[in-house]
């Protein structure tokens, strides 16, 4: 299997050339350039917590409405934690 | 969608390390019920209702209005998708926890086209391994 990153770069080059199946519209794509650009000069990479900081506890519903608490899954050991934007 | 593919390839390891994957989204559960179902996921999505907990990462940034105007025309209609007003969304990150709850592997990057390979994470797990 492809490495992550080579997959998300094959995205990337099919969504930047305006062609099928994304049909991007060339406003689009400077759009979320602009985007990305601002975002990263918001210094938010830098703001967010890192390595060596005590992460949060949480309790959340899983997609079975189920919740879930992070110590009870930490007694049981170390957590790889992914935030996604959503579906779409 | 990419990042829960790489992270379901390596969650057989993940698992034989002794340790647990998690994915959070702002989603209610309605949207993460069917992305959970599609991807046939082995590892739970939780919804990270109205963004508690990426606030507490400082990972949640606001969208501006033109971008939210990108957004609505694509019909991603994110006041619906999270039940809340405002368009907001956490960078996407990828955090690993020990037990005693401090991070050892922090990836937060503002453009979503790059993300740490799952081979990094599992590094990280393997030295974390007693």
């Amino acid at each position: 299997m492809a490495s992550l990153q080579s997959r998300l770069d094959e995205f990337k080059k099919a969504f930047e050339s305006g062609a099928p199946p994304y049909n991007a519209p060339h406003e689009a794509i400077e759009t979320t350039h602009r985007a990305t650009a601002e975002l990263k000069a918001s210094g938010i990479e830098n703001i967010a917590l890192k390595v060596g900081d005590r992460a949060p506890e949480f309790t959340l519903f899983n997609q079975d409405h189920v919740n879930v608490n992070s110590a009870d899954l930490l007694r049981q050991g170390p957590i790889v934690v992914s935030f996604f934007r959503g579906h779409w | 969608m990419m990042e829960l593919e790489a992270l379901q390839e390596i969650y057989s390891e993940v698992r034989a390390l002794g340790a647990q994957s998690v994915a959070l989204t702002p989603e209610l559960e309605r949207y993460t019920r069917n992305v959970h179902k599609k991807l046939n996921l082995p590892f739970d999505i939780l919804t990270d209702l109205h963004l508690k907990t990426a606030e507490q990462l400082r990972l949640v940034f606001v969208l501006p209005d033109y971008l939210r105007d990108l957004y609505k025309s694509f019909g991603n209609s994110l006041d619906r998708f999270h039940d809340e007003p405002g368009y907001r969304l956490p960078v996407p990150a990828r955090y690993v926890i020990d037990k005693e709850g401090i991070i050892r592997a922090a990836d937060v990057n503002a453009d979503y086209t790059i993300r740490p390979e799952p081979s990094e994470t599992i590094k990280v797990l393997r030295a974390l391994k007693p």
